[in-house]
């Protein structure tokens, strides 16, 4: 099935208390794509994880994961999909090998006989054969996430869906975790990931979502969203004023000047005509160029506000 | 489609996906359950103090001497070691193996959701039911151990300190130190089943919550609850439904011949309780949110 | 609507609750419906009952009494065991062999209490004291243990009733019905009189053996048996002998009495007022000679179903001074007469009345009955 391996329609739900968690969401998450799922805490973006994979009911709408309808087809869809659910889970009085042997035993599609050599490498990949050994008790909560993904990779999957795999991470551990996921990437899995942080969309992110308040309020790929921003005009230079005179004059617009730097929406002009412009107009120019909006920009022109909001 | 249902079961009957080495290991999920049931330091311990039942009473016995003149079983003990085993399940059966069945029963699918593991299982995915299947195979196979526990305890402890021989039946008759082990083993099964109802209840009360300590008391008090409604004699009319009301039945097996039929009322009651509880509990498990 | 879909699955415990309460309540029910039998005439049915004769039977009999006598802590030996075995549900099992063999097991909470005798020996076995009492029974006296426990042989009790079958009552065949798993044919006695707190007395009688199996009494008020005494399970194949023989096992003191003192063991006793309370006149005094001996003979006063007994100072020192017994008697009414005065003691089934000179009137009558019969006692 070439179908995208995730696609909700109208998903909703409504907890007891009346509260809308998430509110109509439609998803279309493309193959071989590694997908941030991006909100603040509170957004809804759990809760839809839950939903995709079948832990909690809908109050309405549908969910598809890899061609199948969820949570009807769960039995024969989730063997094929590895997934993380809101930070590490595990038993505290076993080793970290004891526990994705069991958690491997669940799934009745699980080979037995090749279980301990899977583990094995699922520990290696994620950095804890030495730790194999330890009870979980011990683990930092960093080694705990890395234990939590290795479950994931116990198996060959086509679709990971990752929630919040870097929290709790040291820088270190970070850059191995985004490692990994542009690894399993070119492997050909798609991976779902959600994550507060810009910078790991930024990285990884092929695509991306953007949730808050539990709506969905845009979906693409990371170069679209962040080309819908025109670029501006950066200028930086002692003449300041005699800068954004001359700017304006060739109908630069949204012009804002802040010390030394002037900066403003160049429209469709070519850049070297300005250039032209401000050296004949004696402007000492000591940096000059177009420079293109970050993503947090764009998630602020979005929703209208700053990242790291709770609601 | 009914996109509405949580883990809706029907699918469980169709082929598994594609991957090459799909296969049907549906019993590796009980046999991982065995494992952290009886690999838990708390089973364990439960299990020592079970143990360690009829070696306090044998101890106890011995030092009092022989003609302590008591009724019962117990009375029968420094004659022949082998009643060790049944008094010591006697004993057990009113407080220490209903507590051991309520530890137990409590943790199993409330523990798994405190932990947060509930998620991980039924991701991988375990499935609702085949999970709480596991969970109740555990808890009968617990049911056994413990029993068991007593019986093996008391057989070693009973022979080492007592003197055994041909045992006396309550019909006056007497059988083979081999068949009396028999029937003792006999008792230690049918107690084991005695547990049963009461494991179920607490299955149910455990996929109610996420806290195991509350499922642990929950189930505790209703064991109690039922213990006071049995004693009120002016409740006679509902006596036969309640869960303990027939508990003492096991004694049954050593008459002669055995009597069967107050043995089978218990069991049959048990079994009542058990599907009751186990569909109340499928009903719970199969519907509720995890978060 | 998920929520809809989602509770429908409660259904499932919900209809598992249904069905094991039905089958629970109305399974026994269905399971006894009455079996199509040939008609047959009350009268016909006694003569069958007369001439039954069976070889040998074993089985399971259960009773369950509530005749409303009020439990008495402390009260004697003796009447604890009485008020204990008319009281509540008690199972026992028989086995009988011709002429003279019999063996009962009450199967107490575990424990047992076994009377046997082969025809040359009797054994009373308690295995919660675990003492075995041995009588040696004279060569020509060998019904001895069956008549000790009659209340636990709806053959003999049945048959006590019938004998007492005289214009005082009426008797019809009232259908029939299952018992132990054979067709039975139910005969029932009325009482012609109002004065006796028996409604009926219903007897089930094999429809092959014409061996009663079941005896049912009514109260005349209420809807539950004061008295079901009959057999959940029965084979009419001999038993083979060594069930009526009993060995003493080792650890077990043994007590040896010698036949006819007429000292049984003092619990088998209590258990034949029982039938001598249901029973009229004619058997009377012969089955209650063990039970009080030392209380003089008792008395009959009255005939058929108003007949009531009389004890002559028996007991009485019991019944005065700080026992449960006497703050019973406390609260109970007290009535006089030209007979004297008294109180009355009152149950669903049976009335006593105690005077103050030391005489007791017993009798399944109402208490106006009782003080009529005082009335006409010799003092």
């Amino acid at each position: 099935m070439t179908s995208a391996p995730i696609v909700t329609h109208g998903l909703t739900k409504r907890f007891h208390g009346g509260q809308v968690a998430v509110d109509a969401v439609d998803l279309e998450v493309p193959a071989g794509s590694v997908f941030g799922f991006l909100g603040p805490n509170g957004s809804g973006k759990t809760t839809t994880i839950r939903m995709l994979l079948g832990l909690i009911a809908p109050t309405s709408g549908e969910v598809e994961l890899l061609g199948e309808p969820m949570p009807k087809a769960h039995l024969r869809v989730l063997p094929r999909v590895g997934a993380l659910v809101e930070g590490p889970a595990f038993y505290p009085f076993w080793t970290g090998q004891a526990n994705l042997l069991r958690f491997d035993a669940a799934d009745r599609t699980a080979d037995p006989k090749t279980r301990k050599a899977r583990a094995g490498e699922a520990l290696e990949r994620v950095g804890l054969s030495n730790a194999a050994g330890k009870k979980v008790r011990a683990y930092s909560l960093g080694m705990r996430q890395r234990l939590a993904i290795a479950v994931g990779l116990m198996q060959r999957r086509e679709l990971l869906v990752l929630d919040e795999p870097t929290n709790g991470l040291d820088p270190q551990g970070t850059r191995e975790v985004r490692h990994l996921i542009q690894e399993l990437a070119r492997d050909g899995t798609t991976v779902f990931t959600s994550t507060h942080l810009l910078a790991e969309v930024e990285q990884v992110c092929t695509h991306a979502a953007v949730m808050s308040r539990g709506k969905l309020l845009r979906q693409s790929t990371v170069e679209d969203l962040r080309a819908e921003l025109r670029p501006r005009l950066v200028v930086r230079t002692p003449d300041a004023g005699t800068a954004a005179e001359t700017l304006q004059g060739l109908g630069v617009t949204d012009l804002k000047t802040s010390g030394e730097t002037v900066e403003g929406d160049p429209g469709e002009l070519p850049i070297e005509k300005f250039a032209a412009a401000l050296v004949a107009a004696d402007v000492r120019i000591h940096g000059f160029g177009l420079e293109r909006p970050s993503l947090e920009d764009a998630f602020v022109a979005l929703t209208g506000e700053g990242f790291d909001v709770a609601e | 489609m009914s996109p509405n249902e949580v883990a809706a079961e029907p699918t469980e009957a169709l082929a598994v996906g594609e991957r090459p080495s799909a296969g049907r290991h549906t019993l590796a999920l009980f046999l991982s359950e065995l494992r952290l049931v009886f690999g838990r330091a708390r089973t364990q311990v439960g299990l020592g103090v079970l143990a360690a039942v009829p070696l306090l009473i044998g101890v106890a016995i011995k030092i009092a001497g022989s003609d302590s003149g008591a009724e019962g079983f117990i009375g029968q003990i420094a004659g022949n070691g082998l009643f060790l085993i049944v008094a010591s399940l006697g004993l057990s059966l009113p407080f220490f193996l209903p507590t051991a069945v309520t530890v137990i029963s409590g943790e199993s699918l409330a523990g798994e959701a405190s932990l947060g593991t509930l998620r991980n299982l039924l991701t991988a995915p375990a499935g609702r039911s085949r999970l709480l299947a596991a969970k109740m195979v555990a808890l009968a196979v617990f049911c056994l151990a413990a029993t068991m526990t007593i019986w093996i305890s008391g057989l070693i402890v009973g022979f080492i300190l007592f003197p055994v021989g041909d045992v006396l039946l309550l019909s006056g008759s007497t059988v083979s130190l081999g068949e009396g082990l028999l029937r003792a083993l006999g008792i230690a099964v049918v107690i084991s089943l005695s547990l049963l109802g009461l494991a179920g209840i607490g299955l149910f009360v455990s996929s109610l919550t996420s806290t195991p300590l509350a499922a642990m008391a929950a189930t505790f008090g209703t064991f109690i609850v039922l213990g006071i409604l049995t004693a009120i004699p002016q409740l006679h009319a509902i006596h036969p439904w309640l869960l303990i009301y027939r508990w003492q039945s096991f004694a049954d097996l050593l008459r002669d011949p055995p009597y069967w039929h107050e043995i089978g009322r218990n069991l049959l009651l048990q079994g009542g309780y058990l599907v009751v509880f186990y569909a109340a509990a499928w009903a719970k498990i199969t519907s509720r949110d995890i978060t | 609507m998920g929520v809809a879909q989602r509770s429908r699955r409660w259904l499932v415990p919900v209809t598992a609750v249904a069905v094991i309460a039905g089958v629970g309540t109305l399974g026994p029910v269905v399971a006894d419906a009455s079996p199509k039998l040939p008609g047959i005439s009350a009268q016909d049915l006694l003569a069958k009952v007369q001439t039954a004769k069976v070889d040998g039977l074993s089985g399971t009999v259960r009773s369950d009494a509530d005749l409303g006598l009020p439990a008495i802590p402390g009260a004697p030996a003796g009447s604890e065991q009485l008020t204990e075995m008319l009281s509540g549900q008690h199972t026992a099992r028989v086995a009988f062999a011709s002429p003279d063999k019999a063996r009962v097991s009450v199967l107490d909470n575990q424990a047992e209490r076994v009377w046997t005798t082969d025809g040359k020996s009797a054994w009373a076995y308690d295995s919660s004291r675990r003492e075995a009492v041995k009588l040696t029974v004279p060569e020509h006296k060998t019904t001895k243990p069956e008549k000790a426990v009659p209340s636990y042989d709806p053959q003999a009790v049945a048959k006590q009733f019938l004998d007492a079958i005289d214009p005082t009552t009426k008797v019809e065949v009232s259908g029939t019905e299952k018992v132990a798993g054979r067709d039975a044919y139910k005969l029932r006695l009325v009482p012609k009189t109002d004065k006796t707190t028996v409604g009926s007395v219903t007897l089930a009688i094999d429809s092959k053996t014409w061996v009663p199996l079941d005896v049912t009494v009514m109260p005349r008020t209420g809807n539950d048996p004061a008295l079901e005494v009959g057999f959940s399970t029965v084979s009419f194949d001999v038993p083979a002998a060594s069930t009526f023989t009993f060995t003493p096992p080792q650890g077990v003191k043994v007590t040896d009495k010698k036949v006819p003192s007429q000292d049984r063991p003092k619990r088998v006793a209590p258990k034949q007022v029982e039938p001598k309370q249901v029973e009229p006149k004619q058997v009377e005094p012969k089955q209650l000679k063990p039970g009080t001996a030392k209380a003089g003979e008792p008395t009959v006063i009255g005939e058929g179903w108003e007949s009531v007994a009389m004890i002559r100072g028996a007991q009485t020192a019991q019944l005065t001074g700080n026992g449960p017994l006497a703050q019973l008697l406390a609260k109970a009414p007290t009535v006089s007469g030209t007979w004297g005065k008294g109180k009355v003691l009152t149950s669903r089934m049976v009335s006593a009345l105690i005077t103050d000179d030391g005489r007791v009137f017993v009798g399944l009558v109402t208490p106006d009955t009782l003080q009529a019969a005082a009335a006409k006692a010799p003092r």
